[in-house]
């Protein structure tokens, strides 16, 4: 004899975010670094930055931290990367 | 109203099992089978609908709705009366200040204390007496285990998914506690946080892995106090220096001197608040040098204010063993108390 049990999980998918076009190319862009501004990220994040720089011919980077790297970013930088037109970001230890 | 969950049809309790485990939906041990009997009885018991959101999720956006957590609840063991404290600790998690994205997927690997208070812990028989932190009763066992099961379920909480725990610790599995409220002169830990003491109340806390002290060869309450006091030092040296919520459980053979001694849970509070510090210097002595940074004179309070310690009575009535437990993370969450159903006499939930 079958008996009938329920499903625990979200059946209710929250809707997403679409992605944003990604760019041909880095050259000339603005590249926002958002760090959670863990020590292990000084060094990752510096070396990204030259590796952008000299490589990809990034216009500018602009790096940003977190005020709490166990929350989302703050709404200051969420606003501020309108602007940029490539975002790198993630966690570090 | 019908509830409206996908079901699935199983041959047996077995064939349950291995469903529920084939599709990560649990933690690991058996569960109980969520039929739709068994989840409208704890729904009808808390005399709420299925379709009732609890909240929402706020960095991910996730509704929690009332059948979903019922449906969690009864896998977790839990019975229809344990569900209103199910609702109440979920409720308290979803407040912002307590910022359960950050506590639920950091390597620190901290799992929810759920502490019960009133007058639910005599009807759901947790007496937080002895074994009091070692899943003593069936109530803080399959409470505990619900809210697990609810982060695995319903926020996506699994090891190397939004779990990013390093090492973890057992408090996962459950980590729920009743105060000892009847043996015991001090305030229960909810009227210390500011709600009347005929209500009951969750409180729930992103804690560390509790760290055992013992001390059975004194009866003054200084000397006593120091034992936890120097716990939280080594934990201030060993994991986290940041001053966050911690909590102390008290047994019975060390709380009756301190109350023969007439020392409240504020009197312990302030003592531990002047007591529990270290200097950042002390780091270099156990391997962190790297990070004292030439501020070796600077001191570090474990509490930034003595209202940032919970004071728990709870354990057998033998034995000179107690508890520090430590938050996660310094301040990124703060423990949020709230009432059991609902309450007309409470003020604004207690931080």
């Amino acid at each position: 004899m079958t008996f009938r049990v329920l499903d625990p999980t979200n059946e209710a998918t929250p809707p997403l975010g679409t992605q944003a076009p990604r760019p041909a190319s880095l050259e000339g862009a603005i590249v926002g670094i958002i760090t959670n501004g863990k020590e292990g990220t000084l060094g990752f994040f510096a070396h990204l930055e030259r590796m952008l720089r000299t490589e990809f011919g990034v216009a500018d980077v602009i790096r940003r931290t977190k005020s709490n790297y166990s929350a989302p970013a703050d709404a200051h930088i969420a606003d501020e990367l309108r602007r940029w037109q490539a975002v790198v970001t993630g966690i570090g230890d | 109203m019908p509830l409206t969950a996908r079901g699935h049809s199983v041959p047996d309790f077995a064939a349950a099992q291995e469903l529920y485990h084939a599709n990560g939906w649990t933690d690991g041990l058996p569960i109980v089978p969520p039929t739709e009997d068994a989840v409208a009885a704890c729904l009808d018991w808390a005399m709420t609908p299925p379709d009732q959101l609890i909240g929402i999720e706020p960095v991910r956006a996730i509704p929690l709705t009332a059948e979903k957590l019922a449906i969690n609840a009864v896998m977790a063991g839990c019975l229809p009366m344990h569900f209103p404290v199910v609702l109440t600790a979920v409720t308290a998690m979803l407040q912002p200040e307590f910022l359960l994205h950050g506590a639920t997927s950091s390597t620190g690997g901290c799992a929810i204390l759920i502490v019960l208070n009133g007058p639910i812990r005599r009807e759901l028989a947790a007496p937080g007496t002895f074994n009091a932190l070692g899943n003593a009763d069936r109530a803080t066992s399959v409470i505990g285990r619900a809210i697990r099961l609810v982060l695995i379920n319903l926020l996506d909480v699994r090891p190397g998914g939004i779990d990013r725990s390093t090492i973890g610790h057992p408090g996962k599995f459950s980590y729920c506690v009743a105060e000892d409220e009847e043996d015991t002169t001090w305030d229960p830990l909810h009227v210390q946080r500011g709600l009347p003491p005929e209500v009951s109340a969750v409180t729930v806390m992103a804690a560390g892995s509790l760290r055992q002290i013992m001390n059975e060869w004194t009866t003054e309450p200084e000397e006593i106090l120091e034992t936890f006091a120097a716990e939280m030092r080594a934990n201030m040296r060993h994991y986290s220096i940041w001053a966050g919520n911690y909590a102390l459980v008290i047994p019975k053979q060390l709380r009756e001197h301190l109350q023969a001694a007439g020392w409240s849970k504020s009197d312990i509070a302030t003592f531990i608040h002047r007591r529990a510090r270290i200097r950042r210097g002390e780091w270099a002595e156990v391997g962190k040098r790297a990070v004292v940074r030439g501020q070796a004179d600077a001191e570090y309070a474990a509490l930034e204010s003595p209202d940032r310690l919970l004071v728990i009575a709870a354990g057998g009535p033998a034995g000179g063993f107690g508890a520090v437990i430590p938050p996660w993370l310094g301040n990124k969450s703060t423990a949020v108390t709230l009432p059991v159903g609902a309450c007309i006499d409470c003020g604004p939930p207690s931080r």
